[in-house]
């Protein structure tokens, strides 16, 4: 089992990474929740393991096909872009140098 | 207490106040914000729609039920053209592209949104503290908390700024707020009410839920927001319920509540007392009351929350500032990634997203997250063998009191100790609905799931008798 804000992956991977959070860091309120589960031995036999489930069949399915939003509804979605400059929506730069 | 509704629309067809007037008094109401639970006012569509009302009233023309009565929207709803700002640094400057499917169909009967409503940050919060716009205030004392997350809802509600609001309830967040202020508050089923335009916080558990003066609001507010949505697959078709049907409160024979649970140390005395004569009540009516036999209050709170902080790190892994939301630059796409969510977030969802990425690691995820599934489907499990046995539950909406603002946020596990009562029924996807009688912080009653009616219909019943 893990300790600490390691966590093991494919390599261990500290949990801001994970979270792609800076100076992210376990609670120690949150481990308590953990520790709970871990050491409890409620009884889970007989569930059906379906209880929650709210699949739909594939006649309920909405038809598959482009559906094109409003004039208004394409325009607030480039309004709340965050970052505009001569006319050019700004990305992060991906790619270094 | 009587219909708002029903008396608002009296009033206007009467002709004894005009929308217009009705609108612009409810808003100058909400602009001093003296509880805190205005996020932003909508009050020049508001306005408008209100004219519109008030020319087909001139004209001579009927009007529906909702066709100019003012509501309430907790700010993570989408409403086109609207800030959503899930009273977030990350979207405080976010227009909604589009209207959530409740809200449009309030809005195609002819109610009039004039608010977006404070609410804990992304709805992660059970005192409505963890917000930008500041902590929302008690409807009946201002220096205790209003509850949440949808505490902006609860106060308006109490209030009367609102006739009704819409508020989202993930593991109490409506039922906890209406106990809180002293109003009623749904959570239907799972799946009666589209989530399509609610901010998602954790879908296996998100429900859009009404808060209102009476059990009749609450009802044709349901009626009316109900029914399959193409856009959220997990809707299913309804019934609407009657008005004449409420009056059957003759199916209830038997009622189940859970003894364990109110014996927990955390337990207020008070609440437990007048719970304990509630059901003296009832008994005394000819109701058989049984104790059930529930999980622990330590595990079910432990259960709701591993799966809720799961979900809501998924939810909220789109929040990276870019496309949307409040970006802030840095040297690299990942630098920039992480340091828009680190200053964007607040620390307790924070909390949630790491707990939740901890959760889903290889490594905890067999020992925590499955065996929280696992839990949870025997917990749903007991609850189709408990409505086998007693056709209603009852129980307190919290184990204590409103505690006072400034100390909801100091301690996260009393936080969380708090929704004791609430959780369960969001794990088993219940109808349960608060009502603001019975015990300081009010009672929920629940029934099967997709018997919303029932819930209804023992509300009338409950009234009668307390």
């Amino acid at each position: 089992m893990p300790q600490g804000n390691e966590i093991t992956m494919n390599k261990t991977m500290t949990v801001d990474v994970l979270s792609s959070i800076k100076g992210a860091k376990p609670s120690e309120t949150i481990n308590k929740l953990f520790e709970v589960i871990k050491n409890s031995d409620l009884s889970t036999a007989g569930s059906s393991g379906n209880n929650n489930q709210n699949a739909v069949s594939i006649e309920q399915l909405r038809e598959d096909t482009v559906v094109h939003a409003s004039a208004l509804e394409k325009q607030l979605i480039v309004e709340n872009f965050p970052q505009e400059k001569n006319g050019y929506l700004v990305v992060a730069k991906v790619i270094e140098a | 207490m009587q219909s708002q509704i029903k008396h608002i629309h009296q009033q206007l067809i009467s002709k004894q106040i005009s929308c217009v007037d009705l609108v612009q008094q409810r808003l100058d109401l909400l602009k001093q914000n003296s509880h805190g639970s205005v996020n932003a006012l909508l009050d020049a569509n508001a306005l408008k729609q209100a004219q519109a009302v008030d020319t087909k009233i001139a004209n001579g023309e009927n009007i529906g039920l909702l066709e100019g009565i003012p509501f309430g929207v907790k700010d993570v709803f989408m409403l086109q053209g609207t800030f959503t700002t899930a009273s977030s640094d990350f979207l405080k400057q976010y227009k909604s592209a589009y209207t959530a499917s409740a809200i449009q169909k309030l809005i195609d009967a002819g109610a009039i949104p004039i608010v977006k409503e404070n609410c804990d940050s992304f709805g992660h919060g059970s005192s409505n503290e963890n917000s930008i716009f500041g902590p929302v205030n008690n409807a009946k004392d201002p220096s205790l908390v209003a509850g949440g997350s949808s505490g902006g809802s609860a106060v308006n509600v109490a209030k009367d700024y609102t006739a009704f609001s819409i508020g989202g309830d993930t593991g109490g967040s409506v039922r906890q707020p209406a106990g809180y202020n002293g109003v009623y508050g749904l959570k239907p089923t799972y799946g009666r009410i589209s989530r399509y335009g609610l901010m998602a916080y954790a879908s296996s558990t998100d429900c859009v839920g009404p808060l209102a003066k009476s059990v009749e609001d609450i009802r044709i507010v349901l009626n009316t927001i109900s029914g399959k949505d193409v856009k959220d697959q997990t809707t299913y078709e309804s019934a609407p319920i009657g008005e004449a049907g409420l009056a059957d409160t003759g199916s209830v024979k038997t009622v189940g509540y859970f003894k364990n649970l109110l014996e927990n140390d955390a337990m207020d005395a008070s609440i437990k007392a007048d719970f304990m004569a509630t059901l003296e009540k009832l008994k005394a009516k000819g109701i058989e009351v049984k104790p059930l036999d529930f999980v622990d209050a330590e595990a079910l709170i432990s259960t709701y929350y591993i799966l809720a902080m799961a979900e809501t790190a998924s939810n909220l892994s789109r929040l990276d500032g870019t496309n949307y939301g409040n970006r802030i630059e840095a040297e690299n796409l990942i630098e920039s990634y992480a340091v828009t969510r680190s200053e964007n977030f607040s620390e307790e969802s924070k909390r949630r997203i790491v707990g939740g990425n901890q959760v889903l690691s290889q490594g905890f995820s067999d020992a925590i997250y499955l065996k929280s599934l696992a839990v949870r489907d025997k917990l749903s499990a007991d609850f189709e063998g408990f409505f086998n046995d007693v056709d209603i539950v009852l129980s307190p909406v919290t184990p204590g009191l409103p505690p006072k603002v400034g100390d909801g946020l100091k301690d996260p596990m009393a936080m969380y100790l708090s929704d004791a009562f609430t959780v369960g029924f969001s794990l088993g996807q219940l109808p349960t609905l608060t009502v603001p009688h019975g015990t300081a912080t009010g009672i929920q009653i629940t029934a099967a799931k997709t018997d919303d009616e029932r819930v209804l219909q023992f509300a009338h019943l409950l009234e009668e008798t307390l």
